[in-house]
C-alpha cells in the first residue's frame, strides 16, 4: 500500500459472493445446522481421547526439552503451540477442564517469552492437572466445578508470570 | 431477522489453522453447516498456494498460522492490490482474546474475530453475521478493509451477557483475556463513531 500522505479516501462495496450465496434461500436452518454440528463433533470424539494421550506426550516432550533450555525461545514457542492446540480443542470436544489448565498454561509460558523466569514446579503442577483432567472422572468436569484447583492453578500462575523488572533501561 | 439461514452449499470456504485436529473440528462443524467445499491448509505458504490456484469465498485463519501468524496474513491479502481474493471476509480463530490482538485483527482488515476454544453455536451467528451485515469496505493510505465503524445489532442468536474480566495479569501488557461479546463489542467499538469507544 503506497504511503501516501495524499492517498484518497475510498469507501466502496466489493462484491462479495459469500454474502450472495450465503443469503440464498435453502440452507440448513439454524437449529438443525447446530445439531448437525454437533453430530459431526461426536463422531470425532471417537479417536480423540488418543489424540489427547498424543498431543500430552508432544507437550510433555517439549517441556522436558524446554527444562534443559530454559528461556530458549524455539523451545517456548514449541511447548507453547503443543500447550495451545490442547486448549483450542478441549472445551469443543466436551473436556472443559483440559482447555481450562492449558489456558493457563499458556499464559505462563507466554510470560516467559518475556522475561519471566522459569519455574518447573509451577509446569510441573499444570503438567499433573492436565494428566488428571483428561481422567474419566474429571474429564466431563467444568472448572466451576472443581473452585480450589482452578484457583489454586490461578494463583501459580500470577506467582510465577512476574515480570522482572530490566535495570539496563 | 432474529434467526437467519446461512447457505454454505457451495461456497468455497478455506480453513487454515496449524492444529490437524482443530482443522477437522472446524471442517465438521462447517459440513454440518451445509457447506460440500472445505479446503484445509496448514500454513502460509500453502495458503497462498490455494489462494493463487482458485477464488475462495471466506477463509477462516487461526491467528497462530506459522510462520508469521493470521494477523500479518490478514494485512497480506488486504494490502495486496493485485490479489484478487483482497476483499474477501476473513474471519480469524483466536485463543489468545486479549484486547490487543482483537484490535490488531480488526486493524489488519478481519471481519470478525471467534474465540477459541469453538462452539458450532459461536461460528454459525458469526458466518451469519458477515453474510447478513455486509460492510463498505475503506481503503486508505494507512487501512484497506472492511469499515470498522459499524453497529452490531445483535447476532442471530443473541448475545450473552458479558462476563467480567478475568483477574490474572500476565507481565506487562498482555492483559485478561476476552470473552467473546467482549470480542464482538471490540469490532463494534465505534459503534458511536469513535475508533476504540
Amino acid at each position: 500500500m503506497p504511503n501516501d500522505a495524499k492517498h484518497e479516501v475510498t469507501v466502496f462495496y466489493a462484491d462479495n459472493r459469500f454474502e450472495r450465496m450465503a443469503r440464498r434461500q435453502g440452507g440448513v436452518a439454524r437449529e438443525q445446522a447446530l445439531e448437525n454440528a454437533q453430530a459431526h463433533i461426536e463422531e470425532l470424539k471417537s479417536d480423540f481421547a488418543e489424540w489427547l494421550n498424543q498431543e500430552m506426550q508432544e507437550l510433555r516432550n517439549a517441556l522436558s526439552q524446554l527444562e534443559g533450555h530454559p528461556g530458549d525461545m524455539p523451545y517456548l514457542d514449541r511447548a507453547y503451540q503443543s500447550c495451545a492446540h490442547l486448549h483450542d480443542v478441549g472445551a469443543t470436544m466436551g473436556f472443559e477442564l483440559v482447555t481450562f489448565v492449558a489456558n493457563n498454561l499458556c499464559e505462563i509460558l507466554d510470560a516467559m517469552k518475556i522475561g519471566a523466569p522459569y519455574d518447573k514446579d509451577a509446569i510441573d503442577c499444570h503438567v499433573d492437572a492436565l494428566m488428571l483432567a483428561k481422567t474419566e472422572p474429571y474429564r466431563h468436569v467444568s472448572p466451576d466445578q472443581v473452585p480450589e484447583m482452578t484457583s489454586g492453578l490461578r494463583r501459580v500462575g500470577e506467582l510465577v508470570s512476574i515480570v522482572p523488572a530490566d535495570d539496563n533501561k | 431477522m432474529k434467526n437467519p439461514t446461512v447457505n454454505l452449499r457451495d461456497l468455497v470456504i478455506l480453513v487454515a489453522d496449524p492444529n490437524a485436529y482443530a482443522r477437522r473440528i472446524t471442517n465438521g462443524i462447517l459440513r454440518g453447516f451445509g457447506a460440500n467445499k472445505v479446503l484445509e491448509v496448514e500454513q502460509t505458504l500453502s495458503l497462498f498456494q490455494v489462494l493463487s490456484g482458485q477464488k475462495i469465498d471466506i477463509l477462516l485463519c487461526d491467528t497462530r498460522l506459522p510462520p508469521h501468524g493470521g494477523l500479518m496474513l490478514t494485512r497480506t491479502i488486504r494490502r495486496n492490490s493485485n490479489n484478487e481474493n483482497r476483499t474477501i471476509p476473513i474471519l480469524l480463530m483466536s485463543s489468545d482474546t486479549g484486547e490487543s490482538t482483537i484490535k490488531n485483527a480488526r486493524d489488519a482488515g478481519a471481519n470478525i474475530v471467534v474465540a477459541k476454544p469453538m462452539s458450532p453455536k459461536s461460528l454459525y451467528d458469526r458466518l451469519a453475521w458477515i453474510a447478513f451485515n455486509p460492510r463498505p469496505f475503506i481503503d486508505t493510505a494507512t487501512y484497506f478493509g472492511p469499515d470498522r465503524r459499524f453497529k452490531i445489532e445483535g447476532y442471530p442468536g443473541g448475545v450473552g451477557r458479558r462476563k467480567g474480566d478475568k483477574q490474572v495479569e500476565v507481565a506487562e501488557e498482555v492483559g485478561p483475556g476476552l470473552a467473546q461479546d467482549d470480542i464482538d463489542n471490540l469490532f463494534s467499538a465505534a459503534r458511536k463513531g469513535q475508533p476504540d469507544a
